[in-house]
């Protein structure tokens, strides 16, 4: 599982792929690579896609990235928050390729060493990509034999990563047999799962132990006493292993704790990790909450598997009626499929094997049966939204059906995977809704595809954007005009590149953020120059070749593809500046460069 | 009342004059002042070529003054009050310093006196023109100063008479002259 480096959009959110949608937004997340908080990552938006989880730092975003494909995601578990411990989803990477033949059952680890580091498990290396050295082992690691359940210490020439089932174990100590290989690969990676973090120098008390780790709940002195760490016996303090179980004892000095500012966990060596390969776990510290929601959508994303639709043909019609399982499995059982080579077998083992095959058919089609229910009730809300755009639009044909309508109808769908909708938060994080609904606008004003704000003229006024945004949204989780203005007035303040303009007379506009009034001030200024050397067609009563010619908000409407409203504002505004000059007749308002000011 | 007496050459009106948002009030208020100020030179320069003293404003909305017939734009009459109500006003008050007064201020603001020259100004004309010729310690009437062939070169020659009469208790008050006599038949001594 590697980090990857992570596209943001104009408006600092992750850039999704064709097909991904935004399941779960939420701010204030830390990441973790293992124990190890990683600096410069610890304040930032994490974003739940049906294809990737991504971090998005709220400081230099474009910095501090990154992304991790769903696919690469074993599984994901949720640890409680704990004291001063914000509640965590660690995230486990699949095995790599060569222990795939264990990953498997590591995978369904059982007895796992939880996260949390009340035992100290003494450990062992560092990693192999943040040491660069690939020697030290963890020697510390313990494994329990299964016969007689005594603790055997893991060889110190064992490594996880390219150990296989042909490597040679030594049987147990006690009793004398070969132990399971994945016992011992389990116990070695929970070794290293809760590995000691901080390296503090060995003391020279007790030479021989390769120990190098110190837990913060170490072992707890009593008196001059240390207690094991593992079966939390009192041992005598010049001990180096425990009396009872043989476990390594550290000495009482080094249970000193290290700096807790604000969070337990240490730092991580590295401070940028894109392209760094996760070793063994990451972790989201979600220290404003969100967390079980988080859990709960990662989840199902990685049941869901969106990522495979990516690129894939669509849904074949189902050729059998599934009308109901059960049927289904009827009809599999009366006519089984010719494609799956039938072994030949003879006599009852024949018997038996034709029927153990029709019950794993049976199986099957009843689990994918299942899985489409589940797909379609994901996909509810999709299906709902797509059924009242085709009753919208099969209406509006009779009636005017005007193309333009169409083609932003159309527009919609693609519009409709890239919206914050108030689910996809948790309740009452109503600020964390409108940054990113903030945002979201954003996005939608400046994709170029769509030239919104290009062929408004590079402005815009609110309402008529309200107007179309909520249109995109064809009808379903429609933003309501506060929620919209208020996302719109928190452009200023995410350095968005649009920027919310009130005009004089109160009319709000959207506008890019690097377009000013002096750059309005100067095209209209330049436009005025020409008038003033184009002449007439008709003799005028006045010197046009000293005081041009007037225009209306129409022409300038026209001229720079503004709306009438917004070009009789910015007209105004240039009055304001004293830059034209207005004559009202009976042809209307009109405004002329100004020949009156001294 | 206003003293109608054209002139044989064609007042030369300044080029703002056919600019057709002259005519309209403008909004903001650095252009409008100097839009007030270009109105009040324009009335004070019309009033002075044509030897008028006091504008009626109700006669002038129909001169070329306030209505341009080329560009068919007018000021009305309401838009010509609000000039010389600025032009009343002093350039403390943000007006045209006291280049006009009403005559009839708390009636309908109809007719007002345009001081292209300011009676303290006039003043000043007089008492020069009779320090000039030898006049001081005479006494001679107000008719005398305004229709006589003495004043005939001067600038006050057919002056207003009420203005002549305002003129001279400026210098009164200077103490360069006294004027004495009934209502219509006053003299003046000037020291």
């Amino acid at each position: 599982m590697f980090f990857k480096a992570l596209d943001l959009t104009t408006a600092l959110r992750p850039l999704l792929l064709p097909d991904e949608t935004l399941l779960f937004v939420q701010d204030a997340v830390g990441l973790y690579e293992g124990k190890y908080k990683i600096p410069n990552y610890q304040n930032g938006h994490a974003y739940l896609t049906s294809h990737r989880v991504c971090y998005v730092a709220a400081e230099e975003p474009r910095k501090y990235s990154v992304g991790i494909d769903l696919k690469e995601i074993d599984r994901a578990e949720y640890q409680a928050g704990f004291f001063k411990s914000s509640p965590k989803v660690t995230i486990y990477p699949k095995p790599q390729k060569n222990n795939r033949a264990n990953g498997s059952r590591s995978a369904s680890a059982s007895p796992a060493v939880p996260p949390s580091h009340l035992h100290s498990v003494k450990s062992l290396s560092t990693l192999s990509q943040s040491t660069k050295s690939p020697s030290p082992k963890p020697v510390n690691a313990t494994w329990i034999c299964p016969i007689c359940s005594f603790s055997n210490p893991v060889p110190s020439n064992f490594d996880p990563a390219t150990a296989t089932a042909a490597t040679h174990l030594p049987p147990c100590l006690a009793c004398g047999i070969n132990p399971p290989f994945t016992t011992v690969l389990k116990a070695a990676i929970n070794a290293a799962t809760s590995r000691e973090p901080c390296q503090l120098p060995v003391p020279t008390a007790e030479p021989h132990t390769q120990s190098n780790g110190s837990s913060s709940l170490g072992p707890l002195e009593r008196g001059g006493s240390v207690s094991c760490p593992r079966c939390t016996f009192v041992n005598h303090p010049s001990l180096v292993e425990c009396e009872m179980c043989g476990a390594p004892l550290k000495p009482a000095g080094a249970a000193a704790a290290g700096n807790r500012a604000d969070s337990p966990a240490p730092f991580f060596e590295q401070t940028r990790v894109t392209n760094t390969e996760v070793s063994e776990s990451i972790k989201l510290s979600f220290r404003d909450g969100g967390v079980q929601t988080f859990h709960e959508r990662l989840k199902n994303a990685l049941i869901q598997r969106k990522w495979l639709l990516q690129n894939a043909p669509p849904v074949p019609p189902p050729s059998q009626a599934t009308s109901s399982p059960s049927v289904s499995a009827t009809t599999t059982l009366a006519s089984p499929q010719p494609a799956p080579p039938r072994s030949q077998g003879v006599g009852i083992a024949g018997l038996e094997q034709r029927g153990f095959e029709a019950r794993k058919n049976n199986e099957m089609v009843i689990g994918n049966a299942f899985e489409d229910l589940e797909a379609l009730m994901a996909s509810a809300k999709q299906i709902v939204a797509l059924a009242e755009t085709l009753a919208r639009e099969s209406g509006m044909a009779s009636t005017e059906g005007s193309a333009e309508t169409n083609a932003v109808l159309s527009e919609s769908a693609a519009a409709l995977g890239m919206v914050t909708t108030k689910d996809m938060l948790r309740s009452g994080s109503e600020n964390l809704y409108l940054s990113e609904l903030s945002r979201n606008l954003a996005e939608y004003l400046t994709d170029d595809r769509k030239g919104i704000l290009y062929r408004e003229g590079g402005i815009m006024s609110l309402i008529d954007l309200w107007a179309v945004f909520n249109r995109s949204r064809n009808g379903v989780e429609l933003v309501s005009p506060s929620d919209f203005q208020r996302a719109a007035e928190l452009w200023e303040k995410l350095k968005l590149p649009v920027r919310l303009r009130r005009f004089k007379s109160g009319l709000l506009v959207v506008q890019r953020y690097d377009w000013s009034d002096d750059k309005t001030l100067r095209q209209l200024q330049d436009w005025m120059e020409d008038l003033r050397q184009v002449p007439p067609e008709e003799p005028l009563a006045w010197d046009w070749a000293q005081f041009g010619r007037a225009v209306t908000a129409q022409e300038a409407a026209q001229r720079f593809k503004w709306s009438v409203g917004v070009a009789a504002e910015e007209l105004e505004m240039a009055e304001d500046r004293g830059i034209l000059c207005r004559e009202e007749g009976i042809e209307g308002l009109r405004f002329w460069a100004n020949h009156l000011g001294a | 009342m206003a003293t109608t007496t054209t002139t044989s050459t064609p007042f030369p009106f300044p080029p703002t004059y056919n600019f057709p948002p002259f005519f309209t009030p403008q909004p903001n208020t650095t252009t409008r002042h100097s839009q007030l100020h270009k109105w009040s030179l324009l009335i004070q320069a019309w009033c002075r070529h044509h030897r008028q003293y006091r504008l009626n404003l109700i006669e002038a909305v129909d001169t070329p003054l306030f209505h341009n017939a080329a560009l068919r734009k007018r000021l009305d009459l309401r838009e010509a009050r609000a000039v010389v109500d600025w032009m009343c006003k002093s350039e403390e008050e943000g007006g045209g310093g006291r280049r006009a007064e009403w005559i009839d201020a708390d009636g309908q603001k109809s007719v007002a006196w345009v001081w292209w020259r300011r009676p303290e100004e006039w003043a000043d004309v007089v008492s020069e023109w009779v320090e000039g010729t030898g006049q001081k310690g005479s006494v001679l009437t107000v008719y005398e100063i305004v229709q006589g062939e003495g004043s005939a070169s001067q600038e006050f020659h057919g002056m207003d008479f009420e203005l002549m009469l305002k003129s001279l208790q400026v210098l009164v008050k200077r103490g360069k002259a006294q004027v004495f006599g009934s209502e219509g038949q006053e003299g003046v001594k000037f020291f």
